[in-house]
């Protein structure tokens, strides 16, 4: 595939190189060639050192546990962010009833009320299926 | 085309004919001119290394759909920077031809629909909707062409006030008809499977259809750019107005179609981001030049005026695209992502004018 180049009549290449000063939205930057490398190193190191601080400093990790359903993937908030609802497990023979702070499923996290404060895993919360049950379906682990 | 592998033994044979202060010169050159693709190549080793996922034929998937969704603004947006000039009204044409394409493909039993008495979505009123929104970001083009090219102001100061008054008039679209300010939503299914029905599968993951109409709009555009006149023009309007008018090149023109062909392609990507989006909110668009910019200097697209390529657009968007799907990978904050990208629009300008003074 050919592509365009510059394209400079031949008239204007000759003046061009004899005042090579910036053309276009440059036309009055005065700058070395020397700030430049500069200027590009230190946007390099802004970036990567912005990235180094962003993946050092997460936020607060929430984790799933989802007791026996389909696996839910970590997530990273700040200080007093929301939980982004994944979403719900699955597990045969039951239902999904919600996340809660506790193994044991009585302290339920509300969702539209509750914040991130620190580092937290979430239970999942199951009820046996009572459409399963009745046709069979479910074992007796929970 | 060159041939690359020539091209490389090439370098490799002047290489040797250096002498040691040239040799290291080469190599610092070298670093400076491709800081930005190394830096890409780091964060894909890095990415790759921590997120196995990365480096599956479903990212990779996503990626293609990302650079199809991106490419076409940046297609549009790059004759302006050709120009030496800008347009910062893209992000906001899209938003509006966006919501334009929406109202007019809601589902016809929506209950929120805008406008109820609009005919059943078939693929004859698709292709309606398309070329007036196509029109819309068309017209949008027109003005900032005309004033750019009659009045010489600057494309910064004319591609602002009308980033401006689009969003003024997205606003008061979206309070039409008692629709007070809601998003538009209840897309129709033959439009959403006009731009994003399944075109093929990659691993498990579909591309849509717009990465065809995407791949037919680089090749009409590489056509435009390098086989007419008026492609030719544009360079040569670009590299020196003066001489391209005493050339008997019709400047006036040449820039009013150069901006009206772009605002037709912004209309062309608000059209996909409503179905890419799922839904079109007053905020669709918001930005987007900033991306098209971005990754049109990173290609090669030179704000010294004059110079570019389509493939190097191609390229610029890859490149900025990879960076961002990594980085969204890795979890990094996007709060962080607006300062990395305002880093890398500055870096690539520096990399811009360094490359252009290095080679007087």
């Amino acid at each position: 595939m050919e592509d365009n180049k510059t394209v400079i009549t031949d008239d204007t290449q000759a003046e061009d190189k004899k005042q090579r000063e910036f053309r276009g939205l440059y036309k009055n930057v005065k700058i070395s060639v020397k700030t430049l490398d500069f200027i590009i190193v230190i946007c390099i190191v802004v970036i990567v050192v912005l990235v180094a601080l962003d993946l050092r400093n997460p936020g607060f990790t929430i984790t799933f546990d989802s007791k026996g359903g389909t696996d839910v993937v970590p997530q990273n908030q700040m200080y007093g962010e929301m939980l982004e609802v994944p979403q719900p497990p699955t597990r045969e023979g039951y239902v999904f009833t919600g996340w809660y702070l506790d193994h044991v499923c009585e302290e339920l996290w509300e969702e539209d009320v509750d914040v991130i404060e620190c580092d937290i895993t979430l239970y999942a919360g199951w009820k046996e299926d009572d459409c399963a049950v009745d046709s069979g379906r479910v074992d007796t682990a929970k | 085309m060159t041939n690359p592998l020539k091209k490389v033994k090439q370098i490799g044979a002047d290489y040797k004919q250096l002498d040691e202060k040239d040799k290291k010169q080469f190599w610092v050159d070298g670093i400076l001119n491709n800081a930005l693709y190394i830096l890409m190549a780091l964060f894909v080793v890095y990415t790759a290394s921590v997120k196995p996922n990365f480096l599956t034929l479903g990212s990779f998937a996503n990626l293609i759909t990302q650079v199809a969704a991106y490419l076409p603004m940046a297609l549009g947006i790059a004759g302006c920077i050709v120009l030496t000039g800008t347009d910062l009204s893209a992000g906001r044409v899209a938003g509006l031809t966006a919501a334009v394409a929406g109202v007019l493909l809601q589902k016809t039993d929506f209950a929120n629909k805008m406008f109820q008495n609009l005919p059943e979505v078939t693929i004859g009123w698709i292709l309606v909707a398309l070329l007036t929104v196509i029109a819309i970001g068309a017209f949008v083009g027109l003005v900032n062409g005309f004033f750019v090219a009659k009045f010489s102001l600057h494309p910064f100061i004319v591609t602002l006030s009308t980033q401006l008054i689009t969003y003024g008039i997205i606003l008061w679209f979206f309070g039409l008809n008692g629709n007070n300010g809601q998003p538009i939503s209840g897309l129709d299914k033959a439009y959403k499977d006009f731009v994003g029905g399944e075109l093929f599968r990659l691993g498990n993951v579909a591309i849509p259809m717009y990465v065809l109409y995407a791949a037919i709009l680089v090749l009409v555009m590489w056509f435009i750019w390098n086989k007419t006149a008026f492609g030719k023009n544009m360079f040569a309007v670009g590299s020196n107005a003066e001489a391209a008018k005493v050339s008997g090149v019709n400047v006036f023109w040449t820039t009013v179609l150069v901006h009206t062909l772009a605002g037709a392609m912004y209309g062309y990507a608000g059209f996909v981001e409503g179905v890419r989006s799922g839904s079109v909110a007053a905020s669709t668009g918001l930005n987007a030049e900033c991306d098209a910019i971005a990754a049109c200097v990173i290609g090669g697209v030179s704000f010294v005026g004059g110079t570019g390529s389509i493939s190097g657009i191609i390229l610029g968007v890859f490149v900025l695209r990879i960076i961002f799907v990594a980085l969204t990978m890795l979890g990094v904050d996007s709060s962080s992502l607006y300062i990395i990208k305002g880093a890398i629009i500055l870096c690539a300008c520096a990399l811009d004018m360094r490359k252009y003074l290095v080679k007087k």
